[in-house]
């Protein structure tokens, strides 16, 4: 008699595909063949994924239509399987996946799109913050400013591509009726995916504030993220971009880095 | 440690997000409300601290489907802690599971898979409903799974394997009629035979769903009404087990808010009727 790990890993790799593995597991045909058992047991796991993914990645899939998403999830479960019990959270590779996925070669700006898309869904799931602390940005001592450090909301991602993958979202939405064509030599997009009031919102953004938030969220001081901006953008005012994101949440704390332990919020 | 109060002996519905909006604004009079555990399984949100809302009108059960009783695979210690998180914020009536495997060498199927019914299953079964048991701090109920094949060297009949982990953890049973009719269609038994083997003091709730009956096998889709000899089967079930807390699932292919309710109010008729025949 198998044992339940041999069980367990044969109909596992039954349902992938492997029907070798079906004859040790030992499955009572009884009206129905054992093969077609399995067949449907691997409907069911492959369909969930399809809509599962479907969900998240709503854009891709129109995209691509359908039958070349279902093809290409399917292939995606085989190549970067679920290591979760909660399939909410399955999916964040599957931008890499499609960058090599040879079908979808052609498609350049694929791989992007997944990228925002999955940003978009996890901005949605990202922890709350609580309202920005004006009271403890006036109590910092004057010259702790130069090393103030801003905390971004949980949920802020910056999402950039070479495509403009903000249009080719917006036109493709499932419920869009618009024309889906968009001009790819349109150029890039900087976007900023975050969590605010009203829900998840994608903005695009300026070389400045693209280089500010970029040196933000991997903690650089205020005065560094600045400076970076105006460089990428000399017209770039810090005061401006500052209120909006505090109006907005994007900007919700400050914190002053003590320089002799990194890393360590005060 | 969340409190637990039990689920009313009343009909309840499985909450989607298609209706999280239009329960809360509307309110509609239903006894309770179920959740998939996993949908919840985030840092924050507005899916979050609309439960939240919600659990403040309507008992909550939460129901998981991918903790995997059953995996030869240990216990992912993560989702039992994320589970553990969310019932302490939720405080729920009822947490509950389902008696099958979906993880293996640590790849997730993410789908609930049938488990060989043997000792070897049973025992690691056990184990783990104790476990979850313990790191809860309340019982676990835990659901009977449809399923579309059966194992050669099987050696318990799928209640007598039911009736056996309740009895040997002392956890409760949530017992999905549904997935009793299909099974008993896809593997030639009596479901009489399945009610009579089940301990009544054991049921702390009831699912009920509608199937696909287009292919060889019943499919267990949770995407259409409830089928008219399950509900036959549900009245043997509340007259075996008493008024039980009942949960109207709907999955796939999700209708009106309405639907719904429609057949949780048929559900509660049942409840009633036989509430009121006992008490006379």
């Amino acid at each position: 008699m198998p044992s339940l790990l041999e069980i367990q890993r044969g109909m596992a790799a039954t349902i992938f595909g492997d029907d070798a593995a079906l004859v040790a597991l030992g499955v009572v045909a009884g009206g129905i063949s054992a093969a077609a058992r399995i067949d449907i047991y691997r409907n069911n796991v492959l369909g969930n994924y399809r809509k599962a993914l479907a969900a998240t990645f709503p854009v891709v899939r129109r995209l691509v239509g359908a039958a070349f998403f279902d093809a290409a999830i399917d292939a995606f479960v085989r190549a970067h399987p679920s290591n979760r019990g909660d399939v909410n959270r399955y999916g964040g590779d599957l931008a890499r996946f499609l960058a090599d996925y040879a079908p979808a070669r052609s498609l350049g700006y694929l791989p992007d799109v997944a990228r925002l898309e999955w940003a978009i869904d996890q901005a949605g799931i990202a922890a709350d913050a609580p309202a920005f602390d004006f009271a403890a940005l006036a109590a910092l001592a004057e010259d702790a400013h130069a090393s103030l450090r801003f905390v971004l909301h949980p949920s802020a991602q910056l999402i950039e591509s070479r495509y403009p993958i903000l249009h080719i979202w917006r036109v493709n939405q499932p419920d869009g009726h618009g024309p889906p064509d968009v001009d790819l030599g349109e150029g890039g997009d900087s976007l900023l995916v975050a969590r605010g009031e009203h829900g998840v919102g994608v903005e695009r953004l300026g070389p400045g504030e693209t280089a500010l938030l970029r040196a933000l969220g991997r903690d650089a001081p205020l005065a560094t993220a600045a400076s970076r901006a105006n460089q990428a953008e000399p017209s770039f005012h810090l005061p401006t971009a500052l209120r909006r994101y505090v109006a907005s949440h994007l900007l919700v704390a400050v914190r002053v880095q003590d320089p002799f332990v990194k890393g360590s919020p005060q | 440690m969340a409190s637990s109060r039990a689920l009313p002996a009343v009909a309840g519905i499985g909450l989607r997000a298609p209706h999280v909006a239009e329960v809360r604004r509307s309110r509609p009079p239903i006894g309770w409300l179920e959740v998939h555990s996993e949908n919840y399984f985030v840092d924050g949100g507005p899916a979050l601290a609309a439960l939240e809302a919600i659990r403040a009108d309507y008992p909550v059960s939460l129901h998981g489907v991918g903790l995997s009783l059953g995996s030869a695979d240990p216990l992912d210690p993560e989702h039992l802690a994320r589970l553990k998180r969310l019932a302490a914020r939720i405080e729920p009536s009822a947490i509950s599971e389902h008696l099958c495997w979906s993880h293996v060498d640590g790849r997730h199927l993410n789908d609930l898979l049938p488990l060989p019914l043997n000792d070897e299953a049973l025992a690691l079964v056990c184990d783990r409903v104790d476990a979850v048991q313990t790191a809860l701090g309340q019982p676990l109920l835990v659901e009977n799974v449809s399923s579309y094949l059966r194992f050669a060297d099987d050696t318990f009949a799928e209640w007598d394997f039911v009736a056996a982990v309740a009895m040997k953890t002392g956890c409760k049973l949530l017992f999905d009629v549904s997935n009793v009719y299909v099974n008993a269609l896809n593997h030639g038994f009596d479901p009489r035979s399945y009610l009579a083997a089940i301990p009544g003091g054991s049921v702390a709730e009831i699912h009920l769903a509608g199937f696909d009956a287009s292919g060889p096998c019943l499919i267990d889709t949770h995407g259409a009404r409830v089928a008219p000899p399950v509900w036959t089967l549900y009245r043997s079930a509340i007259e075996r087990f008493g008024p039980k807390p009942t949960l109207l699932e709907w999955d796939t292919d999700i209708p009106a808010l309405e639907v719904l309710l429609d057949e949780a109010a048929q559900a509660q008729a049942v409840l009633s009727e036989l509430r009121d025949a006992v008490a006379a």
